[in-house]
């Protein structure tokens, strides 16, 4: 009896360990098999029947191969799994409606003694993996392609880049050519028409040569106009900051509209707000350039009535005036439809006011760029019939300085006579033009061609002042200029002469010593005004703002890029200096000992390491042509003609820099040191 | 960001003043920890510290004719790890002198001037550009 009990629960036990067994091999996703020595399957979990789509019943005592795609790696399995006793990582695919693909492995069972009695294969189920792993491959693929992409963009943004700055170089250059080449002709034709014009006429001469004048007037006009457009496009346009008197600039350009407004039998009202301060910085010759466009405008447009110039007072603070300029007349008016585009380029209200009243449409569209490169607003108001009004309003910098007296026009001086002057222009129309019209004002004049006969000259005989034209072959003018005042410390007075009347010209003028400047063609006016003044007040007392700058631009060096790199942190930039207060001195001992003993690699490697330092510190970049031509004659490994000459430039251009540079870290130690108290 | 995190930037110039300049461009640019070093010597005698980029001049004997000229620091670098990306630095513009750095594995090669700073810059991305997508790539190749 109990032994039957113990047999009862032996045998219960067996079945409950069974049973757990089991329903753990059924709990499992991964398809199991059992399988005999012949590969038939023996046995199967419900993740098989579920995976093949077949029932328990119909798997068993089938052929395992069946159900696998590859019924040939099947057998090759089984083959294996018998006989090594076990297999792993078999990559499969149970097929069924879907194909399942799976990693199989799986070992023999034996039984009490030893003998296989099947094996056991679990195929586990890696569609997710495999998933996975695809859209991976996926992502790399597509990312390498992106990658390929962009950096294809990127080639292409860079080579459009270089070509759109390369074409915008070129049409400058073009245009600034072009000017010249048109100017120079086109001032011949001007300069000696009013030649001609002053001379014994018969009536119908007359009349044949006014039309030349005027139309080449206007022909001056129009390119300079294009040429300004251009410059502003390209973001050339500059603006001067200097002092000058408003009331008298304003008045003496309005002078210049008397004769036409009478011709038309217009009244011209200036209505000047006296609160205005008498000396205001800013470009005058822009606010010129603005307000004659909108006058003769005005002019053009008006047949009876008025025009009204006004000027009033908007703002004051302690540092600047808002000032409102505005151009008022009782003209043809735009039409409320056309008011928007009148500022755009090439544009007139209506085709046929082209035909009627003449221009190119470029004149508003340049005041507009003008106005707002000066962070100016500009605006329009006008009724068809009744009139327009041009307002502009623009920001001036009050001073205590003493305003250029450029602007205001000198009286016609009949004391003045007798001066002696040096002209120095290369074309013979032009020679030919300058002598006549010095001639009529009876002053002396000898022509030099070019800048080194100048000098020549110079030495023989002594000048009153020097009219130099800026495009010159052999010496240039900017070189002729700083020879005579830095070699020959002559302070005689110096005029450029310039067809293309760019900032950058100006400044360069300025800074190698050149007293003033007068555009091509030249009005004989102006022309004589100038010499008379220069030569009357001689340079130191003229103005004082261009002895200034002059002293200022003298220096050779510019903490300009310094600034920009270090932030104008102070301390950075006197890092800076005194590293190369330090390096420099050694590299032009070096230089002048390597020169001295003819050793030229080490001359060669000493200028070479001078050079990166010439842009951190400002120099010239004509010093650093210069070092690399001592560089090059130093490869030739002999003595060349200038070369004592370049090292010794060089040697004084480093010396000074020194001395600047010492100065400048003096001051930024004072400024850095008041700072933090 | 943390000092940790940064990318450590080697600059080798003979010339103090360049090489002042241009640190102060890369501290100002506060993405690199950078070290600066008078000459190759000094920066092989660094490497261990793993820089992640090395700027070098090519120049580097210019006046100390015993010292190790550029090329001779670059070949060592790349002895000491050919990974290291280096930028060769000169002021002649002589297309040889540009190939030469190329064949000595230099990762690029700027002339100095005024934009030298600039073309530093924009190389630097792009070396840093194709260091992530490799990285990301690796990432990928490890998963899979």
């Amino acid at each position: 009896m109990k032994r039957l009990e113990i047999c009862k629960s032996l045998y219960k036990m067996e079945r409950r360990k069974s049973y757990y067994e089991r329903s753990l091999i059924e709990a499992t996703l991964d398809p199991l098999f059992v399988i005999s020595p012949s590969g038939k399957i023996k046995d199967v979990n419900e993740a098989t029947a579920k995976a093949t789509g077949e029932t328990r019943e119909q798997l068993s005592d089938t052929d395992m191969f069946l159900y696998f795609t590859e019924s040939d790696k099947v057998k090759k399995l089984c083959r294996e799994i018998f006989e090594r006793g076990f297999i792993t990582d078999y990559s499969l695919t149970i097929k069924d409606g879907v194909e399942i693909p799976v990693l199989c492995s799986g070992s023999v069972y034996k039984d009490d003694h030893g003998h296989v009695q099947g094996a056991v294969i679990v195929a586990r189920d890696v569609t997710e993996q495999t998933r996975i792993a695809a859209e991976l491959t996926e992502a790399k693929i597509f990312a390498d392609e992106a990658r390929e992409t962009a950096e294809e963009a990127m080639r292409k943004a860079e080579r459009a880049t270089k070509i759109a700055v390369e074409a915008v170089k070129t049409k400058q250059q073009f245009l600034s050519n072009m000017s010249h080449e048109i100017r120079t002709p086109m001032n011949a034709i001007i300069g000696f028409t009013k030649v001609v014009l002053k001379t014994e006429l018969s009536s119908k001469q007359k009349e044949y040569l006014d039309a030349i004048k005027t139309s080449g007037d206007a022909l001056i006009v129009l390119i300079n106009d294009i040429l300004d457009l251009a410059k502003v496009d390209a973001g050339k346009m500059t603006f001067e900051q200097k002092p000058f008197k408003m009331a008298n600039s304003i008045s003496a350009m309005l002078h210049l509209f008397e004769t036409k407004i009478q011709e038309k039998n217009l009244v011209l009202i200036k209505e000047y707000d006296a609160k205005i301060p008498k000396v205001l910085v800013g470009d005058s010759i822009r606010l010129h350039q603005i307000i004659l466009n909108l006058v003769s405008n005005a002019v053009k447009f008006t047949s009876s009535g008025e025009i009204t110039v006004s000027v009033r007072l908007l703002e004051e603070d302690d540092e600047t005036v808002k000032i409102q300029f505005a151009v008022k007349d009782t003209g043809i008016g735009i039409p409320e439809n056309k008011i928007n585009g009148a500022f755009e380029n090439f544009q007139q209200a209506n085709s046929d006011t082209s035909r009627l009243y003449g221009g190119t449409g470029l004149g508003l569209a340049i005041v507009k760029q003008l106005v707002e490169a000066q962070s100016g607003t500009i605006q329009v108001k006008s009724k068809v019939s009744q009139g327009s009004t041009f307002s502009f309003i623009l920001r001036f910098q009050k001073t205590n300085e003493e305003g250029d007296s450029h602007a205001k026009i000198l009286e016609l001086d009949t004391e003045v006579k007798n001066l002696s002057i040096l002209v120095v222009e290369d074309i013979a129309l032009n020679q030919l033009l300058m002598k006549t019209l010095l001639d009529d004002f009876e002053f002396g004049c000898d022509i030099a061609e070019n800048g080194k006969v100048a000098i020549e000259k110079l030495r023989s005989k002594p000048y009153d002042l020097i009219l130099m034209d800026l495009q010159m072959p052999e010496m240039n003018s900017f070189e002729t200029t700083d020879y005579i005042r830095n070699t020959m410390y002559s302070r005689i007075p110096i005029i450029a002469l310039t067809a293309d009347v760019t900032t950058v010209d100006i400044e360069k003028c300025r800074a190698v010593g050149m007293n003033d400047y007068i555009a091509k063609p030249v009005d004989e006016k102006v022309l004589y005004n100038r010499i008379v003044g220069l030569v009357k007040y001689p340079p130191a007392s003229v103005n004082k703002g261009f002895e200034k700058a002059d002293a200022k631009k003298m220096r050779c060096t510019n903490l300009a890029f310094l600034n920009k790199r270090t932030k104008s942190n102070p301390s950075l930039m006197m890092q800076m200096i005194s590293l190369y207060l330090e390096q420099t001195p050694p590299l032009i001992k070096a230089m002048k000992q390597s020169f001295k003993d003819k050793d030229w690699n080490t001359l060669h490697a000493t200028v070479h390491k001078m050079i990166p330092s010439f842009s951190i510190v400002g120099i010239d970049t004509n010093f650093e042509l210069l070092a690399k031509r001592i560089q090059e004659y130093a490869s030739l490994q002999r003595q060349a003609e200038d070369m004592s000459n370049l090292v010794a430039e060089l040697e004084t251009v480093c010396t000074q820099a020194c001395k600047e540079l010492e100065e400048e870290f003096n001051i930024l130690k004072k400024t850095s040191h008041e700072q933090v108290k | 960001m943390n000092k940790l995190n940064k990318q450590k930037l080697f600059l080798v110039d003979d010339d103090a003043l360049f090489l002042k300049s241009l640190e102060i461009e890369f501290i100002q640019e506060g993405i690199f920890d950078t070290q600066t070093y008078a000459t190759g010597e000094l920066c092989i005698e660094n490497l261990a510290q793993h820089p992640d980029l090395i700027i070098l001049d090519y120049h580097l004997d210019g006046v100390d004719k015993t010292a190790m000229d550029g090329l001779e620091a670059l070949d060592k670098i790349k002895l000491f790890n050919k990974d290291i990306p280096v930028i060769m630095l000169s002021s002649q513009d002589k297309i040889e002198v540009a190939i030469n750095c190329m064949h000595h594995h230099a990762t690029d090669y700027v002339v100095k001037s005024e934009t030298a700073f600039m073309r530093l810059q924009k190389i630097i991305k792009d070396i840093f550009e194709v260091k992530k997508l490799q990285n990301v790539i690796t990432w990928y190749e490890d998963r899979v």
